[in-house]
């Protein structure tokens, strides 16, 4: 049991981290990425790449790779997609993950194609006890989660987040401001994927095997759900959000297993409708997530 | 009268109860395995027979007094045909049900996700996952497959298409991982019958057209043109090779050339194209067994391999030296091949090994052999022909 809490809690670390990711694109700068599980699957494939099949680099550096890759790819769709917005962006994001994933079904002798990358080295993995690497992981993922936590809290706090606010509210406004909207776009998107780059690269090292059908966009649903619960524009409701949404997703394991006289099936069935219900409710209910975003209000000079 | 228990006594009874032997406190522990099948996502139209074929055996054994006395308790999750979904269920199954067994991953990539899982913890694995590099992992015998893999299939192919007397191929193929190792495949085996194949294209499933491809195949002149696609792009390339005035052989999967494409081309078209897949053993006493717990005619391969897995299991878990993963893992062959009585119902093995008896499983997917990677050695496959457009069963070997 407490083995599987620790491998729980490592899934909800990573989520964790793709929601912050998410949360600098589309809760600060206001963004609608759909395309986050193509930012995981390039982070993830460039570390597994570097570490097994192409190269054997040490994990920090496959990893440092990762959020170099990807915070370019992040800039690049942020440049193509500059015009866009709102419902468009959001379609070609999403279009964006799906050429991920083709590629790296297709491109076989890179990627190894649909069989997939197997192997993929884990901090001390093999050389500890199974129970043993997963706490290891769970230290890691916890460091990197705080780490995270923290540069996104200081961007937010930031007259730079501020911008970044002020572009998301009305980027005309802000351009007459006087600033330049385009490059501050282009780093929030880059800043953003290499957050979610790097959680992918850890996401590799920790399942020790990645295959393209592990990208699907049903990861990015679970994560846009994850910063709706907690909140979109904070770090700590993505954080929360995150931890909230992989719990709900494990603990309704247990408990429709207890509805006596489901079959198997049914039981599979009920499982995704309490998800797509929470989503439901939770857009009905609070739309602003548990933790909404508070304006942060500074003193007028002077006032008393 | 209300008995009182005193600190003593208590102490004392627990005392006794611990010093009692094993087995007999045993008898309370179930033997616990697990079913990881896609109930939904795109395997949700198989796992649910899958999952009931399992549950079908272990209902079974139960009723019949369970394994040495032990009742053996079935966990259920879904893949959700879903590496990181299926991930999270395996150790759910694993951390928390603590099982020895998981059985019936059906995507390749889930059971390569979940298998590293498996193998670190000495679980054993029985998957219907058909990709060659599942068994080539370093999983340490605690991976068993019953799908026949592409190199079983292929091979099949060569002996039936020699047989018919095709000598020079042509390979038509979708844009799929399988499709150049399964030309390696091919070209190695051809030349045992004496044939061989005189080349390969390798198209996008998308085209509407295919009329270059089809006039490449026919420059080679083959006499017979392999067509490794899907549905849609086979009924294209059926068409285009009629009106090509193609009256040579024409081979493809059973999953391409079905009763649906047959119904939605002319009979002239499609006359003659052989099929071959891999089959159930349908006259096995198991197969007919499944029939009736499954309701159906027709039972998947899957389904047939699922009701395997279960009853290989619950064998293996009757004569291994400890009920655990490893322990099923040294003598699951022992039951599933090596000589002994033939055996194809999972009670009546469990009573001939009471009995001390050596058996040898053959179930309702085929004989149950596997080679020391995983691989099964050999199972049925059915071959067959369109004839007006309906398939004909050449024969089922």
């Amino acid at each position: 049991m407490e083995n599987y809490l620790v491998a729980m809690a490592v899934f909800a670390g990573l989520y964790g981290l793709m929601a912050l990711g998410l949360n600098v694109i589309w809760g600060m700068a206001g963004m609608i990425n759909l395309g986050l599980v193509g930012f995981m699957a390039v982070g993830a494939y460039t570390s597994a790449l570097l570490t097994v099949r192409h190269a054997t680099w040490p994990m920090p550096l496959g990893i440092l790779a990762a959020v170099i890759v990807t915070a370019t790819a992040g800039a690049l769709v942020a440049r193509l997609t500059a015009k866009m917005k709102g419902d468009y962006l959001a379609i070609v994001t999403l279009g964006f993950s799906e050429v991920v994933r083709i590629i790296a079904s297709n491109e076989i002798r890179f990627t190894n194609g649909t069989d997939g990358i197997s192997a993929i080295p884990g901090p001390w993995r093999g050389q500890v006890a199974p129970a043993t690497f997963n706490l290891i992981f769970l230290g890691i993922t916890a460091l990197a989660v705080l780490v995270v936590y923290l540069i996104c809290q200081r961007i937010r706090h930031s007259p730079y987040g501020r911008v970044l606010r002020a572009i998301r509210d009305d980027d005309q406004v802000t351009a007459v401001a006087g600033k330049p909207v385009l490059r501050f776009k282009t780093e929030a998107f880059a800043v953003g994927a290499a957050i979610t780059g790097f959680a992918g690269a850890l996401y590799g090292h920790y399942n020790a095997y990645i295959a393209p059908e592990g990208f699907v966009p049903l990861i990015t649903i679970y994560i846009v759900l994850a910063l709706t619960a907690g909140g979109t524009g904070t770090n700590a409701g993505a954080v929360i959000g995150a931890a909230l949404v992989v719990a709900f997703m494990e603990g309704t394991r247990f408990v429709v297993a207890e509805i006596p006289g489901l079959a198997a099936v049914q039981v599979a069935a009920v499982r995704e409708f309490l998800i797509a219900t929470l989503l439901i409710v939770l857009l009905r209910f609070r739309p602003q997530g548990l933790f909404p975003e508070r304006h942060i209000r500074h003193r007028l000079p002077g006032a008393s | 009268m209300l008995v009182r228990l005193n600190r003593r006594a208590l102490l004392a009874g627990t005392a006794a109860a611990l010093a009692a032997p094993a087995i007999l406190r045993a008898q309370a522990e179930p033997i616990r395995f697990g079913a990881l099948n896609p109930l939904t996502g795109a395997g949700g139209p198989y796992g649910p027979s899958m999952r009931k074929a399992i549950e079908g055996v272990i209902e079974a054994v139960n009723n019949a007094g369970g394994i040495n006395g032990r009742r053996v308790q079935l966990f259920g999750e879904d893949t959700q045909t879903n590496p990181d979904a299926a991930v999270r269920a395996a150790r759910k199954l694993i951390d928390v049900d603590r099982v020895i067994a998981i059985m019936g991953t059906w995507a390749s990539a889930v059971t390569t996700a979940v298998a590293p899982l498996c193998w670190e913890s000495r679980t054993m694995l029985f998957t219907v996952s058909g990709a060659d590099s599942i068994t080539q992992l370093p999983h340490r015998g605690f991976i068993i497959r019953t799908q026949p893999n592409s190199t079983l299939q292929i091979t099949k192919l060569a002996e039936f298409l020699g047989e018919r007397g095709a000598r020079n191929i042509f390979i038509l193929a979708a844009q799929t991982p399988f499709a150049e190792p399964n030309r390696v495949i091919l070209e190695r085996e051809m030349p045992k019958y004496g044939g061989k194949v005189a080349g390969q294209v390798i198209y996008d499933r998308d085209k509407t057209v295919f009329r270059s491809e089809v006039d490449q195949a026919l420059r080679a002149r083959p006499d017979y043109i392999f067509l490794n696609g899907y549905l849609p792009d086979v009924t294209i390339l059926l068409r285009e090779l009629f009106r090509a005035g193609w009256t040579g052989g024409k081979v493809a999967p059973a999953y391409a050339v079905n009763q649906r494409l047959l119904d939605s081309l002319p009979a002239e078209v499609t006359n003659g194209t052989v099929t071959w897949a891999p089959s159930p053993d349908v006259e096995s006493p198991a197969f007919k067994r499944l029939q009736t717990l499954l309701g159906t005619d027709d039972p998947d391969p899957y389904s047939c391999q699922t009701n395997d897995h279960a009853s290989l299991a619950c064998l293996a878990a009757a004569i291994a030296p400890a009920i655990t993963g490893e322990g099923l893992r040294v003598s699951v062959r022992t039951v599933s091949q090596g000589g002994g009585e033939r055996v194809t119902d999972v009670v009546e093995g469990l009573r001939l090994l009471k009995d001390g008896r050596k058996i040898d499983y053959a179930g309702s997917s085929g004989a149950c052999d596997f080679t020391d990677t995983g691989d099964i050695l050999t199972c049925p496959f059915r071959y067959e022909v369109a004839e007006g457009g309906k398939l004909r069963t050449l024969r089922i070997a």
